[in-house]
């Protein structure tokens, strides 16, 4: 009797001390099985299993950029202009663009004749102006330089309106353009464009409707 | 086997763009750094660059364009089977790399035909969905009539869900006597967000300020709270971009006897993103 419950105990025993041995190296044999030789290579192939989502790309659709161009204000002479553009392209065709621009602008020929007649103080001949656009590039294309060497352009044309500050004052401004893009990379684009500014003022009296043109020569960077 | 091609970033010309792109990053990382624990922000390689972002093509073939527009030249195919990277993406085109370190671009929707490294079709969502506009940015412009005043106008808007969204609007109405400036924040409603021209009603208020032109009289401006009650529609042109045009009746509370009624109308554009 007693040698059979000894013998039960012993048999729970070793059963027991067996399981505890053997678990890890069970365990162990699983995992050498799977980096063992040429085959575990293959089965199980060292490729992380990640799900890609749009996230994950770098989205290219904002650009920012500087221009310098001429800018001619009716009756106030042809002055530079430095401005500073941003732009979102919505799709392959449509942009939305918001420029900022300024400029300081001459002596009208009345001025200058009259002699020492002054309309302006020296302040209020500082032009400036911001406006959001709408762009459409109409014609897109590329140049072909060499055999291998081709280069992305686009002539695009531009409509929006905004406020152009004149004199201490603001005038509400349509702009109308039309431009030509050259991208020398993906990221990287010159921009030769030209735009007219309309607005009304009442500065020699009577209201006048005057257009101005700019002519700008810009580059641009997207990220 | 796979081949390694080397990156060919030309990295000095890239950081001029890094450079513009700083101002963005610092407000990012504002944002990172509340997500994240403080340890994480700063263990974290900004410098490293990502995993290359690779699908295997599973259909008979994509077509790969020499530029990002549907008219250019299509010069390239990758057939079934081929593992193609992902570089970026531009409006509605993916730039990719084959194996052989050919780079062209595909369409945006082509990459659906293509399997990740785990066996499923790619995340990029249908921007003509409804359900797309959910938990999104809305930037929009308008322009218009304030009263007989010229009206121009941004918003910022936030789409909690298909129907109800919160914008911030600020206009600039410049008139022949006087110029004036609104900001506003308000709640607009879309019953029908899966229609092409789809109406909303929107309530709002905000503070109206009125500068008097100086040629005139010389009048002090005036600031006062309005109330906004408006009525549109949206149509949708392409994928994220929309046609705005509402009407919006202010209530202005003047601090004269009466109070003033304005209309205001407005068509522009918005974008979601």
């Amino acid at each position: 009797m007693e040698s059979r419950v000894q013998r039960i105990f012993l048999a729970a025993g070793l059963v027991s001390a067996l399981g505890f041995f053997n678990a890890p190296v069970f365990a162990a044999d699983d995992k050498d099985k799977n980096n063992d030789g040429e085959l575990g290579k293959i089965i199980t192939p060292d490729i992380e299993r990640r799900h890609i989502k749009e996230a994950d790309l770098d989205l290219e659709d904002f650009e920012v950029g500087l221009y310098y161009g001429v800018l001619s204000v009716e009756d106030f002479g042809s002055n530079a202009v430095t401005g500073v553009t941003f732009s979102y392209h919505i799709t392959e065709d449509f942009f939305a663009q918001a420029n900022y621009g300024t400029s300081k602008t001459q002596k009208t020929s009345y001025e200058l004749l009259s002699g020492g007649v002054e309309l302006l103080t020296k302040n209020q001949r500082e032009l400036s102006y911001y406006n959001i656009s709408l762009g459409y590039n109409l014609l897109p294309g590329q140049v072909y330089i060499t055999d291998k060497w081709r280069f992305n352009t686009g002539v695009y044309f531009v409509a929006g309106a905004g406020n152009t500050r004149f004199a201490e004052k603001d005038y509400f401004t349509y702009n109308l353009g039309a431009g030509f893009k050259f991208y020398a990379t993906d990221w990287l684009l010159f921009d030769l464009s030209m735009r007219d500014y309309s607005f009304k003022h009442e500065l020699f009296g009577n209201s006048k409707k005057t257009n101005n043109l700019e002519s700008r020569l810009g580059v641009s960077v997207f990220f | 086997m796979k081949i390694k091609i080397e990156k060919r970033f030309n990295r000095s010309a890239k950081a001029c763009a890094y450079c513009l792109g700083i101002f963005t990053l610092c407000s990012a990382s504002l944002l990172l750094s509340a997500s994240a624990s403080a340890g994480d922000f700063w263990t974290l390689n900004w410098f490293t660059p990502d995993a290359p972002v690779e699908v295997t093509v599973n259909d008979a073939f994509i077509n790969v364009y020499n530029a990002p527009g549907r008219g250019y030249p299509i010069f390239h195919v990758v057939e079934r089977g081929e593992t193609i990277t992902l570089l970026k993406m531009k409006t509605d085109w993916i730039k990719i790399r084959t194996v052989r370190g050919i780079e062209g671009w595909i369409k945006r929707n082509d990459v659906l035909l293509t399997l990740g490294p785990d066996g499923q079709v790619p995340d990029f969502p249908d921007t003509t969905q409804a359900d797309y506009l959910v938990d999104r940015f809305e930037l929009g412009t308008a322009f218009g009539d304030f009263d007989g005043a010229d009206s121009m106008s941004v918003n910022l808007g936030y789409r909690f869900t298909k129907n109800l969204s919160t914008e911030i609007r600020l206009a600039q109405n410049t008139g022949q006597y006087s110029d004036s400036q609104i900001i506003a924040l308000a709640i607009l409603h879309q019953p029908f967000p899966e229609w092409r021209i789809s109406p909303f009603i929107g309530i709002g208020a905000g503070t109206l300020k009125t500068m008097p032109s100086s040629t005139l009289v010389q009048v002090e401006d005036r600031k006062d709270h309005i109330l906004q009650a408006s009525l549109g529609a949206y149509v949708h042109i392409t994928g994220r971009f929309f046609l705005r045009a509402e009407y919006i009746n202010d209530y202005v509370l003047t601090s004269r006897n009466t109070n003033e009624e304005v209309n205001e109308w407005k068509v522009g554009f918005n974008v979601f993103f």
